[in-house]
């Protein structure tokens, strides 16, 4: 009740007032409710806020992104859940961005063969009811995604990410797995599962049709109330690592997924501290608003390419595609696509620089960036015999017209940029190209029938090279009728599936690099993508109320996948 | 009576063919909903996690059977009430979906729809009775000029003049921190959520009775009776509220009865613009994460209302208006 009149008594003041009025509703907001029952915690946490640099509340967005929010389920399994974050835990936080292991719920691991991993589980955690975490929990919810297998999100066990688990046991402090063959690759999927009590999940019956309304949690914050819009979180003073969590209070409300400019507006008001979504030109539309304050970080994740069709004239030729990838402005699209905020790609498919290490000493990483130069690219395809008819367009060497038509899905208003800018680029060679926009799923379909010339796509990046970066160049992920794999362009050569073999067997960097190695090879001489720009991880936020996130010269998390990282490295700002 | 039983009729064939083709539509769309979701969740930069899809799969489970006996299984849920489970809020089942969002919907349309009626028949009346007067003409002109603006905008017009740039209503949710329930802080919450979402239809649901009111009452105006009327030398009140304006009224009962139904329809854009938590926000979700369970229940909700309520638009008109009885038989 108090908060709502608070609010509305913010939005009269003016804009500039809000940022004022915030601090004080937060701080006036914390005495006002501390008739609830647990006034004395909260008071004695207040007194001690500023002692130990603590952070009263933080804003953030709705996790649970449907209309009908007011449908509770904490439930870790459920399609539709109330928040994802903050709760449930996984064994082990690995960025997509350097592929760092964070030691989160287990304490270490090894694999004691290709076949066999061993987790340490971290003594000492205790789930929200106070009960002790145990390595049996452990064992007890992979177990559990074994018997139903509409949870088992991290594919152990089926054959998605390498070979089938054959069984998750739990002696001691110690969680061993074992499966069927070589699994290295299944590492970055399995460690990244929530785990759940067996107290809780054990008596629930089906876990996929369980609606978890009173979660047992190992997390940093446990449900303080929850109006069917409002979510607010409060901070376990029981927590494992309680001490490098300074946020009291966390208020998650709102969706913008449909509404970007009210996320903007929010952001700007001081209404919400960090979102991950999509803003167009966020340096104009918030950054600009008041610099020292408010910030953005994409970080470079993924790769998105321009997929050739290999199955189709003349794009299997792969002298053909080199041509393209000299003639691609990549620096205009990248301007046009993300208004200058993403950097253009390395033709080795690794997002650079974060992964330079992985690249072979032969490729420095500034020679894998195919620099924009037409004369090259018409060059070329003077030399590979793709001359220009008397209309002044382009044929095939057999004298055969050759017709482009780029497939673009609707709507993406970011990839209907780069197919734009690099179809007029591609008109300068003389190609005779055009744009069909169509719904995503029209796209998709495409993908699947294999019925398309050109595409833009998502390259993987993440830390399972053989089904990141791997699934566009693996003979084994060429989509079929039913399935969209990664593969859309048909791209098949036994050099690079032996490599994504091997790499199951891979389980450590060095061994994991050599066949990396073949594959970014492939990348180099067999164009069978061409990289535009990297796709971001995306971080918007305010650094007036908390200070400590993760950014471009402190890459220590993926702000968008890991912000149980990052709120164990945020710190009160500064009292200007 | 042959009237009724014929409307009755009517009613039953139009409805069998609704669920007909409910359960047809769906079953004829392309794309994998399964595959949706999961991109859904993980947002258009992220590579498909097959393991994902899987699981997802298994969750949602495949139609099994013939076309035939999946129809008829259709039919026979149907019959018990059960509207299946929806996608994106397994396991919850569509009909708890749709009861949560029903009444936000309901009382926000209705009472719109209401008040529009109302306020339309009265400017339209009125407009008719002075016709080419200063009033008549700027309500004509302000009408046919409201109603081509776009509802959705004027809704972005009002967020950003009312809600952002004067603070004065929240622009996003049906509430924000009070309890739902009744209680006076929720009222008072959800009627401030509701006050910019029922502005914006304001400005535009009462121009269809404005100037339909408006015409058939100068039509009216000219028919022999009012002559009559007139020579008789009743007052002029009289004359326009018990005999012009209650006859140019039937047209627009039916199309109130009309507009009842498609409150259920929603208002996708609007609820949409405002994060409302209603039926049309509700569909617009549904349609884009195709969650055809959810779908079907809402196209099923929709129709259903709009027949139920053209027959009793129907069967009201027959007593109200004698002539469409005789006509009928």
């Amino acid at each position: 009740m108090t908060s709502t009149s608070f609010r509305i008594r913010r939005g009269q003041r003016s804009w500039r007032g809000v940022l004022v009025a915030v601090s004080a509703v937060a701080v006036l907001a914390l005495p006002a409710c501390a008739g609830s029952r647990v006034a004395g915690e909260k008071q004695a946490q207040q007194g001690s806020t500023a002692a130990s640099g603590m952070i009263p509340e933080l804003n953030l967005s709705s996790e649970s992104d449907a209309a009908m929010g007011s449908l509770v389920n904490y439930n870790p399994f459920a399609v539709q859940q109330t928040v994802r974050t903050w709760l449930f835990e996984p064994l082990m936080q690995q960025s997509s961005l350097d592929c760092k292991v964070v030691p989160w719920l287990a304490t270490a691991y090894t694999w004691e063969s290709p076949s066999k991993l061993v987790f340490t589980i971290r003594q000492g955690v205790k789930w929200s009811d106070g009960s002790p975490f145990t390595a049996k929990d452990v064992a007890f919810t992979y177990n559990l995604t074994k018997k139903y297998p509409p949870i088992d999100l991290a594919g152990v066990w089926n054959n998605t990410f390498g070979p089938k688990a054959k069984s998750v046991t739990a002696d001691g402090d110690k969680v061993t797995f074992e499966f069927e063959g070589p699994a290295a690759t299944k590492f970055p999927y399995l460690i990244g599962q929530k785990i759940v009590s067996e107290k809780e999940f054990g008596p629930a019956g089906d876990p996929a049709k369980y609606v978890s309304k009173n979660p047992i949690s190992t997390g940093p914050f446990k449900v303080a109330s929850y109006n069917g819009r409002q979510l607010v979180l409060e901070r376990r003073p029981d927590y494992w690592q309680a001490d490098k969590v300074k946020v009291q209070k966390l208020v998650l409300e709102g969706h913008y997924s449909d509404n970007a400019n009210q996320a903007a507006a929010k952001l700007k008001a001081g209404e919400l501290d960090f979102y991950s979504g999509e803003i167009p030109n966020p340096e104009k539309a918030f950054v600009a608003d008041d610099p020292k304050t408010n910030h953005v970080w994409y970080a470079p994740n993924g790769v998105t390419v321009v997929a050739p069709n290999l199955t189709k004239k003349p794009f299997s030729d792969v002298k053909f595609r080199e041509a393209l990838a000299h003639g691609m402005d990549k620096q205009r699209a990248t301007e046009k696509a993300t208004y200058g905020l993403m950097k253009v790609a390395s033709q080795s498919g690794l997002p650079l620089p974060q992964k330079d290490d992985m690249l072979p000493s032969k490729y420095p990483a500034d020679s894998t960036v195919i620099p924009f130069d037409l004369a090259k690219a018409n060059q070329l395809l003077d030399d590979a015999g793709y001359r220009k008819g008397s209309n002044g367009v382009r044929q095939n060497p057999d004298g055969s017209p050759i017709k482009i038509t780029f497939s673009v899905q609707a709507g993406w208003i970011d990839y209907e940029a780069m197919a734009d800018e690099i179809t007029s680029n591609f008109r300068k060679l003389g190609l005779d190209i055009t744009v069909s926009k169509m719904p995503p799923e029209a796209v998709d379909q495409q993908k699947k029938s294999g019925n398309f010339q050109l595409m833009i796509n998502y390259m993987g990046a993440g830390c399972d090279y053989a089904h990141g970066m791997g699934a566009t160049v693996s003979t084994a992920e060429i989509p079929d009728k039913t399935t969209i794999k990664g593969n859309i362009g048909r791209y098949s050569n036994p050099a690079v599936d032996k490599a994504i073999g091997a790499m199951a067997s891979a389980t450590d960097e060095a061994a994991t690099k050599q066949q990396v190695g073949v594959l970014v090879d492939a990348m180099m001489t067999d164009y069978p993508v061409l990289p535009i720009l990297y796709a971001p991880a995306r971080a918007i936020y305010r650094t007036d109320h908390a200070v400590g996130w993760p950014t471009a010269d402190d890459p220590y998390a993926n702000p968008q996948d890991q912000p149980l990282v990052w709120i164990t490295h945020l710190t009160a700002a500064p009292s200007k | 009576m042959r009237y009724f039983a014929r409307k009755i009729g009517f009613f039953v064939l139009t409805l069998w063919a609704v669920v007909t083709l409910n359960f047809l539509i769906p079953r004829l769309q392309p794309g994998d909903p399964a595959e949706l979701m999961v991109q859904n969740l993980a947002g258009k930069n992220a590579q498909l996690n097959r393991a994902q899809v899987e699981a997802m799969r298994d969750l949602l489970g495949a139609p099994s059977g013939s076309l035939f006996s999946q129809y008829w299984s259709y039919l026979g849920q149907l019959a018990h009430g059960d509207l299946g489970i929806s996608y994106t809020y397994f396991p919850y089942t569509v009909a708890e979906v749709i009861g949560k969002a029903f009444w936000w919907t309901v009382i926000l349309v209705g009472a719109v729809q209401l008040l529009s009626f109302a306020i339309g028949i009265l400017l339209g009346a009125f407009a008719a009775w002075r016709r080419n007067s200063r009033f008549d003409t700027s309500v004509t002109v302000i009408s046919t000029f409201v109603g081509t603006l776009q509802p959705f905008w004027i809704a972005l017009l009002l967020i950003y003049g009312l809600g952002y740039g004067l603070g004065w209503f929240p622009t996003a949710g049906g509430y924000e921190a009070s309890t739902p329930g009744f209680n006076g802080a929720f009222l008072y919450d959800a009627l401030s959520h509701a006050f910019l979402p029922a502005l914006t239809l304001m400005i535009v649901t009462p121009i269809g009775w404005i100037l339909g009111m408006r015409n058939t009452m100068i039509m009216n105006l000219g028919e022999d009776y009012i002559r009559l009327a007139r020579a008789k030398g009743l007052p002029d009140r009289m004359i326009a509220l018990r005999y012009a304006a209650r006859n140019a009224l039937l047209p627009s009962v039916a199309g109130f009865a009309l507009a009842l139904g498609g409150i259920l329809g929603g208002t996708i854009l609007v609820e949409s613009v405002f994060d409302y938590p209603g039926l049309g926000r509700l569909m617009g979700e549904a349609v884009g994460i195709k969650d055809y369970p959810l779908l079907q229940g809402l196209m099923l909700l929709t129709a259903v209302a709009t027949l139920v309520a053209n027959l009793i638009a129907d069967l009201l008109y027959g007593v109200l208006d004698p002539r469409a009885r005789r006509a009928a038989a």
